[in-house]
């Protein structure tokens, strides 16, 4: 029996409600209670941004790649640091405080080619499962778009750097014909060992999210989105942007 | 999507019935193909409850459908292409399963929608200009392009969906969509980092697109 016969009668054994449950991830950790508002979601994407830009500015200069693989994971890192000053200017415009670039200590991640890729494989599909388990917990339709599109892009870089490995396309560049939401837990789990202790960690729960509402903001103009586009507000004009060198962001927590 | 055409803007899709391309017209303008299964909020609380006819707003129902029509034809599309036999090696194991995905698509949303109590939309008639198939490079090219629009298909619907568990379903699904487009852009010497943040478009762009002489 080929795989794709195997794909066949299996889905064609499922009832509507089956397939439904298999098509349909939940929003399972809704329930959860991990996030109280839509800017504690922002601040705990805005931490593992802080960390996948971190890691792309140290793997980058690590001068491991060449030739179309350093332009990959060039653009990669751009798209990174887009999304942190996407996310940092949205949290403000909603009147909440943006999270501090958490201490990070990525190990041997950047011995050679090999690790440096497999560990980004990591982080992206961490990222992609994180926003997609925070999803649920959004309540303003223009950010909940906009984390949509950050999403996406986060399982563009796993795939292509998944490939990039020569990783199996099934279970390697592709995780199924669906995205597996990650519960904020089991995301901090994984981001956890990268995590300087000097930290103190991820900011756990609710950072200072300065009692911002999206409600109360108004929802047509929360600022994160120009409707109708993916384009963000403050992030327009936003070109090279470097996130503070790591010494400035330790710097600012001690 | 001006330049992005998919087959430089010739018509695709045709409609067994005229009823299913009305319906598929009315998409493009959010309006409800029916009033029977309007009911109530529809945020369901338990696993359960997808067992009943579980009610969602119709505009959901919609969504639905018109992720199907569009699955169904990334669904046959590459059907026809890897029955072409124009791949090989790396190319054809990373291809395979994004065919695989398209169907998986079609047969969950399809679950989705009768689920909720809807009428999943047939398969549409579609007809692919000459050549579509004849060479690796068109059948990639026009992959790439379909892969894009259908990432810009979903991120267009996330705003408008109501319902949480259709959405969640909508997000899994355009997750899966974009690896497809960032892989495809590399077999072609494209870009698979084409935005920071995804693009989106209405029903409108997107039947424009595929249904250029019905629009």
């Amino acid at each position: 029996m080929s795989r794709q016969d195997f794909v066949r009668g299996q889905m064609t054994q499922l009832s509507a409600p089956q397939a439904l449950g298999a098509l349909n991830n939940r929003w399972a950790y809704a329930a959860a209670g991990d996030f109280t508002s839509d800017i504690d979601v922002l601040n705990y994407a805005l931490t593992l941004e802080y960390l996948e830009a971190a890691f792309y500015q140290q793997g980058n200069q690590a001068g491991l790649l060449d030739g179309v693989e350093k332009d990959y994971l060039a653009t990669i890192q751009s798209d990174e640091e887009y999304h942190v000053k996407a996310l940092t200017d949205t949290i403000v415009k909603l009147g909440g405080t943006p999270v501090a670039a958490p201490w990070v200590d990525f190990g041997g991640s950047f011995a050679d080619r090999n690790s440096y890729l497999t560990t980004s494989v990591t982080f992206e599909n961490v990222g992609v499962g994180a926003y997609l388990g925070a999803a649920g917990y959004i309540q303003d339709k223009s950010i909940l778009q906009a984390a949509a599109g950050i999403f996406g892009v986060e399982a563009r870089h796993a795939a292509v750097v998944a490939n990039l490995l020569n990783l199996p396309a099934e279970g390697g560049v592709y995780k199924g014909a669906f995205e597996t939401p990650i519960a904020k837990a089991d995301v901090l789990a994984a981001v956890t060992p990268f995590l300087s202790q000097m930290s103190g960690g991820m900011p756990a729960g609710a950072p200072d999210t300065g009692g911002g509402s999206t409600a109360e903001t108004g929802s047509g103009d929360t600022g994160l989105l120009i409707a109708g586009g993916a384009a963000l507000l403050g992030a327009a004009a936003y070109a090279g942007h470097r996130i503070n060198s790591r010494e400035t962001a330790q710097d600012s927590q001690s | 999507m001006a330049g992005r055409r998919i087959f430089d803007g010739k018509p695709v899709l045709e409609f067994s019935t005229g009823i299913q391309r009305r319906s598929f017209l009315k998409y493009a303008g959010l309006v409800g193909v029916g009033t029977s299964f309007a009911i109530g909020g529809g945020l369901l609380t338990a696993p359960a409850a997808f067992g009943s006819s579980a009610a969602i707003e119709s505009s959901d129902l919609d969504i639905l459908n018109y992720a199907l029509t569009l699955e169904y034809l990334e669904s046959d599309f590459y059907a026809m292409g890897l029955q072409a036999g124009l791949l090989s090696d790396r190319e054809l194991e990373l291809v395979t399963p994004i065919g695989d995905h398209e169907k998986e698509h079609v047969t969950a949303v399809t679950g989705a929608v009768t689920a909720f109590g809807g009428t999943p939309v047939a398969k549409p008639k579609i007809t692919y200009p000459a050549g579509t198939f004849d060479s690796r490079e068109s059948f990639l090219k026009n992959a790439s392009m379909f892969e894009e629009l259908g990432v810009t298909a979903y991120h267009g619907q996330v705003p408008l969906i109501k319902d949480p568990d259709v959405l969640a379903s909508a997000a899994s699904i355009a997750g899966v969509e974009s690896r497809h487009a960032a892989v495809i852009a590399t077999l072609i010497a494209g870009n698979p980092f084409p935005n920071p943040i995804e693009k989106n478009a209405s029903m409108t762009d997107i039947l424009a697109a595929v249904t250029p002489l019905i629009s």
